[in-house]
Formats: structure tokens, sequence, C-alpha cells
């Protein structure tokens, strides 16, 4: 439970090629950088103006796609201010995101450009034709009191240091960085075990076809998230095995792959599955995203995990 | 340029290059006092291989070839619609042969390479010969939307010296009667071409930490002894390219080689201000090498190699600790255990902003192609931890600008060539050795 809470104001929302794009920023935030397992803090500098979280989601399926990693160009009356590649992160009240502290040249109006590539994780169904490069522009009026007052909306004190997360912010229009509800999850659910904080919930699909296998396979997914608001947690290395009695029928990576149903998940083509199957699931590396206080020490030490199907 | 006393003289000299023109040339003439050789009368020992310049330049303690200091790109478009002319042909060479004469070739005289692009070969009606692998430029990464250069030519300048480069470039404009003491030509690249862009750079112990005050880099984070704006030293003997695999081994263009030149924009914050040196280490070179305390300061203990054969192979980290190193990666592409391209590059000021001019020979573009494929680590992304941009090698921290490929012709077919010069087809490389 990190000591603040903070909101954010969103300058200005943008639609373009089968993406919208929403500028947002709060105050300058420290960080931590993560590295493998190594936790490197990110302190604020006397000079960052504010924390700028350029939110890109999908505008079909809502889904904030963690492999596009936005590029942002900032000027003022045509000269540079700032250009920067902000990090994925995980915050309480925003999941996760991609953002940073920037440096600006006071209050004022500035013009931000905010470009995306096209994607590097696996797409599923329909969003696999979601392609394309594109650009986004703002204008974005900054000014130092905006801050000032989001900072004043922090939660009260007298929750302060207890368990839990914070609700998160649930501002309108934007995206959610959710993984659906264990219910709510296609295919039949397998129930759900925890590790390093985080929760993983196992979810079998009889026919493989969409996802690259045949359609007398089954696609076996694992779809983790945060304990409390089901955030999602990408950029992990998981790695499953499969095993019915003595014999391994799987053994191998489970592949980070963007579905419109399932979400942001890892997962895998098996020949098939039955009840009494073990599943052992792996975290070979933890999220490699930044993190923000509150999830600064969750989702490191990710001990092997078992699940009977 | 107007209040020139204040400036210490080595501060002087980085910017005169990037400023360029006749004051600059002039005023560097009055600060820098060399000596440089002149080159020969007869330059029929010069060999054909334009880009034949390890054999003269410099090599450190450990035998590396250091990288020439100051640089100058022209890009150049012919005046004239259709292929050149003759006389044009005569013009082009008259001129590069003048400025050969008033400097010699070497690290403190003066290199300079010819190159042309594909744009340039469609002004003929017959199109290159197959032993030549020169397609149009185009965007190398999923994530990245270059301009794609498309001048007819481009000339790289390359000398220790800043009054050498720049003074070569105001002769080759024609706005010199006398280089070094040498009566220049009556005849300028300018008569036929027009100059439409012009890129600088340098590279060496130093350069880029005083050249620091631009945007992108943090003023004061750059090493002292940096060769390069992000600490590290680069190209190590075994972690090139030789110049025989890099050459064109058959056809009227063998001697040649092929290059392309990007321009990479910097963004050095994160990389001084937030990554510590841990990270620095795992993300250019690998993990091991920071785990392990293999590199002390730039990296110049490593000797002759980025010791990369220590590293787990790039795959096996990307998962096992969500981070990949950029030497790492690049390393997939080598064949028989050696690199496939030629790094010339070296960092840039221009338009006020850090960036890289990467420049890199090969026998064909498509070395290259499968080079920066290997930089990428889309397959490593798509299967691990490791993301499109992020803990993916120095890929956080480059954005690319500009990307163009050229042909640079062997030495008697530099200036302006036929896509499809007659010969007697026997022509090939005698020592092909690779
Ligand atoms: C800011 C830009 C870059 C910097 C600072 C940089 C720096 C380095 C360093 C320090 C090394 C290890 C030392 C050495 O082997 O020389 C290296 C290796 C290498 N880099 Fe880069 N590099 C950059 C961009 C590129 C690009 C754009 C490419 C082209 C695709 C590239 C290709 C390579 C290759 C092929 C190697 C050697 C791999 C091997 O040993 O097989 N680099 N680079």
């Amino acid at each position: 439970m990190p000591t603040h809470v903070e909101g954010m104001e969103m300058a200005e929302m943008q639609s373009s090629g089968g993406y919208k794009c929403a500028l947002t920023y709060t105050y300058p935030h420290r960080f931590w950088l993560v590295t493998g397992s190594r936790r490197e803090k990110v302190d604020i500098k006397s000079n960052d103006s504010t924390h700028l979280m350029p939110v890109v989601w999908e505008t079909e399926t809502g889904i904030v796609p963690p492999d596009i990693n936005p590029q942002v160009q900032i000027t003022q009356d045509g000269e540079s201010v700032a250009q920067l590649s902000p990090w994925p992160m995980l915050s309480q009240p925003m999941g996760f995101h991609f953002g940073d502290n920037v440096q600006l040249a006071g209050d004022g109006t500035y013009q931000v450009e905010v470009s995306i590539g096209a994607p590097s994780t696996r797409r599923t169904g329909a969003l696999a034709d979601n392609q394309g490069q594109t650009t986004f522009s703002f204008e974005f009026d900054f000014q130092q009191s905006a801050l000032e007052e989001i900072m004043y909306r922090d939660i009260p004190s007298d929750t302060e240091g207890t368990d839990g997360a914070v609700d998160p912010m649930g501002m309108e229009m934007m995206p959610s960085t959710h993984v659906p509800a264990e219910a709510d999850l296609p295919g039949t659910v397998h129930g759900s075990v925890t590790s390093g904080d985080a929760k993983f919930v196992v979810t079998t699909l009889s026919d493989a076809t969409p996802f690259g296998g045949r359609e007398d396979e089954t696609y076996l997914a694992v779809s983790p998230r945060t304990p409390y608001n089901q955030y999602m947690l990408p950029l992990m290395s998981l790695s499953g095995t499969l095993s019915r009695g003595n014999d391994a029928i799987y053994d191998d990576i489970l592949q980070s792959t963007i579905d419109p149903e399932l979400g942001y998940h890892y997962g895998a083509v098996v020949s098939g599955v039955e009840s009494g199957d073990e599943l052992a699931i792996t975290v070979d590396s933890p999220p490699q995203t930044a993190r923000h206080e509150g999830y600064e020490t969750a989702f490191f030490e990710m001990g092997e995990m078992s699940v009977s199907l | 340029m107007t209040d020139r006393k204040g400036i210490p003289r080595r501060e002087f000299l980085k910017t005169a290059v990037a400023i360029g023109g006749t004051a600059a040339f002039s005023a560097c003439l009055g600060r820098e006092e060399i000596d440089v050789p002149t080159g020969p009368d007869d330059l029929s020992s010069y060999p054909q291989r334009q880009h034949a310049w390890n054999e003269i330049l410099p090599r450190d303690d450990h035998g590396n070839v250091v990288a020439p200091h100051h640089r100058v790109l022209l890009f150049l478009n012919l005046q004239e619609n259709g292929p050149p002319t003759e006389p044009d042909r005569t013009t082009v060479e008259t001129a590069l042969e003048g400025v050969e004469h008033a400097y010699e070739r070497s690290g403190d005289g003066l290199l300079v390479t010819m190159s042309y692009s594909p744009a340039y070969f469609d002004r003929f009606d017959s199109s290159l010969p197959e032993s030549v692998d020169l397609p149009d430029p185009e965007a190398l990464a999923p994530f990245e939307d270059p301009k794609l250069d498309t001048p007819d030519a481009v000339v790289h300048l390359a000398s220790n010296h800043a009054q050498v480069v720049l003074g070569a470039e105001e002769a080759l404009e024609g706005n010199e009667a006398t280089l070094n003491g040498v009566e220049q030509p009556d005849a300028a690249l300018t008569d036929v071409f027009e100059a439409v862009d012009r890129r600088t750079g340098f590279i060496g112990d130093g350069l880029p930490a005083e050249n620091a005050d631009v945007d992108g880099v943090p003023t004061d984070k750059v090493p002292d002894d940096a060769p390069l704006f992000m600490g590290f030293k680069s190209g190590f003997e075994k972690n090139q390219a030789s110049e025989d695999r890099v050459t064109i081994q058959a056809g009227p263009f063998a001697n040649g080689t092929t290059q392309h030149i990007s321009n990479l924009r910097l963004n050095l914050d994160q990389w001084y201000n937030q990554d510590d040196r841990w990270q620095r280490e795992a993300k250019m070179f690998c993990p091991y090498h920071a785990e392990n305390d293999v590199i002390e300061g730039t990296g110049d203990n490593l000797g002759d190699s980025s010791k990369i054969d220590e590293c787990d192979p790039a795959d096996e980290t990307a998962r096992e600790m969500g981070v990949v190193g950029h030497s790492q990666k690049s390393v997939s592409a080598r064949e028989d255990d050696q690199p496939i391209i030629l790094r010339r590059d070296f960092d840039s000021t221009d338009d006020g902003h850090a960036g890289l001019h990467f420049l890199a020979l090969q026998r064909e573009i498509s070395d290259f192609v499968k080079t920066r494929e290997a930089m990428n680590g889309t397959d490593i992304a798509e299967q691990s931890a490791v993301g499109q941009r992020n803990n993916n090698g120095i890929l956080q921290y480059i954005r690319t600008q500009h990307r163009g490929n050229y042909l640079v012709p062997p030495r008697s077919l530099r200036a302006l060539p036929p896509a499809t010069p007659r010969t007697d087809s026997t022509q090939e490389v005698a020592n092909a050795s690779s």
C-alpha cells in the first residue's frame, strides 16, 4: 500500500489507424526500473516537470498493447523540448502503462507527438490485422498548478499502510488494463494459483485453430494478474510442463499473446488435456516493467506453481 | 564564429566541422597548426578499393584500427536529368584527384570514398549487374519509420584533423584555388552536382564529452575518455568484418562494396540518469559482462574483442534474465564466426541533437539487413520477457531517422559509373580469401 495515491489528468484523446491514444500526465514520480530480478530506483530530479503517460489502446478491444512502445516528441513553437521513449510500467492506480518523468520549459502550450510502430507480441483473432504505424498529435497545455491539484486529491491518511491495492482510477473513456475476471475467461477455467503476489488463472480452449494449432488440439492459456485489481502482468518469461502420470505431454515456453477474448496472456498449443493432468508453471523472468511505488517489491520472487487440471 | 578568440582551440575545432564553410576552414587553419604531407603527383598506386582504409590507419595498443576522428558526408544530386556525360565524369574525377594531390592518403591526411545510390543507377536504361546487391532503402524494423534517402551520390570525407575534412570539402565545392599548398584543378563536384545535405560528426576518445552540450545527452555524464556518446569503445578488431569480407568479389564492380548510411537519434537521459552501470553494461554487451565486471571504464581493457564468446546465447539470457545485450544479439548475424558488416559509424551533433551516423560496409546490402534484424531481436522479444525496446539491447535509446543504400564502386569507376560498365569479363578480385 503506497503512502500516496495519485490521480492524473488527461490532456487530450485522439484516434488513428485502429488505435486511440490519450495523453495523460501527473506530477513527477519516483519509480524503479527492472532488469531481470534487479530493481533500480529512479529518483525525481529537481527539474522534472511532470510524469507523462501516453496511453495507446486498440479501439476494437480496448486492450493496451504492452509491446507497442510509444515514442514521444515534445516541441514548443517548433523548438525541440524533449524526446522520450517512455518505459513500460505498473502502478496501482493505472495498472500497466508507459511513462517517464520529463523536463518541460515551465507553464505553457506544448506540441506533443506520439508515434507507434507495429507490434512484436503475437496477436490472435481479430487483432492479428492491427499492424499499422501511426502518429498522434496533441496540444498539451501544461500548468504547474494543475499538478498541485492532482496531488491534493490524495487518499485520506487513515487508510494508509493497510493491506491491499488502491482502487483503479476508472477514468471515463480510458481503457482498462485489466484482464478478464476468472469467471469471464473463455474455455474451461481450471482454477488459479498464486506466486510472488500474482494470481495465475489457467484455462483451456478445445479448438486450437485460432492459436496456430489444429481443431483436435487444445490451447492452454495462463492469465496472470495483480491480486486485487486484476491488472495484466506483461513482459514475463513463462514456461509450462503438462504431465499425465509420468509423461510430459508438453514441456516448453508459454508464449505471450494478445487475444481479444483472453486479453494479454501466455499460452501454448497442446495435444489435449485430461482431468487429473498436472500443469507446472515456471516464471523464468518476472515482469520486466518498471514499478511505481506500491509495486516495487511485488512480483519478483515467483516460485514454481502447480495446478491440477 | 564571431567571438573566435574566446573559444578554446579544441572546442572550436569540433564545432568548425559541424558549421562548415570557408570561414570555418580558414579559422581552423589559423588555430590548428599542423603539417599534413601532400599526396603524390602520380595516384596510380592507390588501391582499387576505395574502402581500403585499415592498412593505412593507425592501430591502438591492442591492434584495433583507430577510426579517423572527423567526418563529413556530402549528399549530392546531379544537376541534370538523365545519365551523366563523359565530360561530367572527367570533372568529378579531376575534382577528387585535386584533393588527393593536396593531402596524403592516411589517418592524419585525407580518406575519401565516393558512393552512388539506387536512384542514381535508375538514370540508366540497363540495370546493375547481379553481382551487385543494392536495393532501394527501406525501414528495417517493425517499429521504425525512417526517411528514405535518395540523393544520387554521397562523398565520405574522413581525417584526424578537422581542417583536412573542411579543406577537402571546400575544394570539392570549388572554393579553394590552392589546398595545403597544392594548386586545385578548375573542376568541382558542384559543377555537375548540387549539394543537398551535409552530415558531420566525430569519433574518438574525449570528443563526445566535449560535444555533449546538445539535446539528447546529459551534458556532464558522458565519460571524459569515451570515444562514443554511449560511453563504450566500439569497433574491436575481432568484432568487425574484414575488408575482404565486405568487398564485392566479381563482375564489373569487383573491389567495390556496398554502404548503408543511417542516422540514429540518441536519447541518453534515461541511459545516464536512470539506468545504472550494471544495466548499461548488460544492455550494451550482455548480462554476463555486467555480473562479472568484465568491462572497466569504456572497455579498453577488453583488448581486441568484446569478449562476447563469454556471454550465454541471447535467447537464453532473454528468457532467464529478461534482458539481452546489443553485442550479444548482433553476434547471431555472423558467418564463419565473423561479423559480416564493417562498421565505420561516428557520433554527431547535427541539428543540435545527439546522434549517430551509422555507416556500414558490407558485400551485399542484405548482409546489413540480416545484421539489423539480429539487432532488432524481434524473435527474442516474441519469445521472452524482453520487450520491443525494453531491455532489448540499446533499442530503447535510439530512433532511426534516415536510411540510405549506396554502392562504393572500385576506384576506376568512382566518377559517375554507368550501371553496366564494359569490362574484360575476367575482372575478379585477386585475393578472394573470403
Ligand atoms: C548507438 C548506436 C550503436 C552503438 C553505441 C553501438 C555499440 C556497439 C558496441 C560497444 C559493440 C561491442 C564492441 C564491438 O564489437 O565493437 C557493438 C557491436 C556490434 N554492433 Fe553496434 N552499436 C550501435 C549500433 C549498431 C547498429 C545500428 C548496428 C547494425 C545493425 C550494429 C551492429 C553491431 C555489430 C554487427 C556488432 C558486432 C557483433 C559481433 O561481434 O559479431 N550496431 N556495437
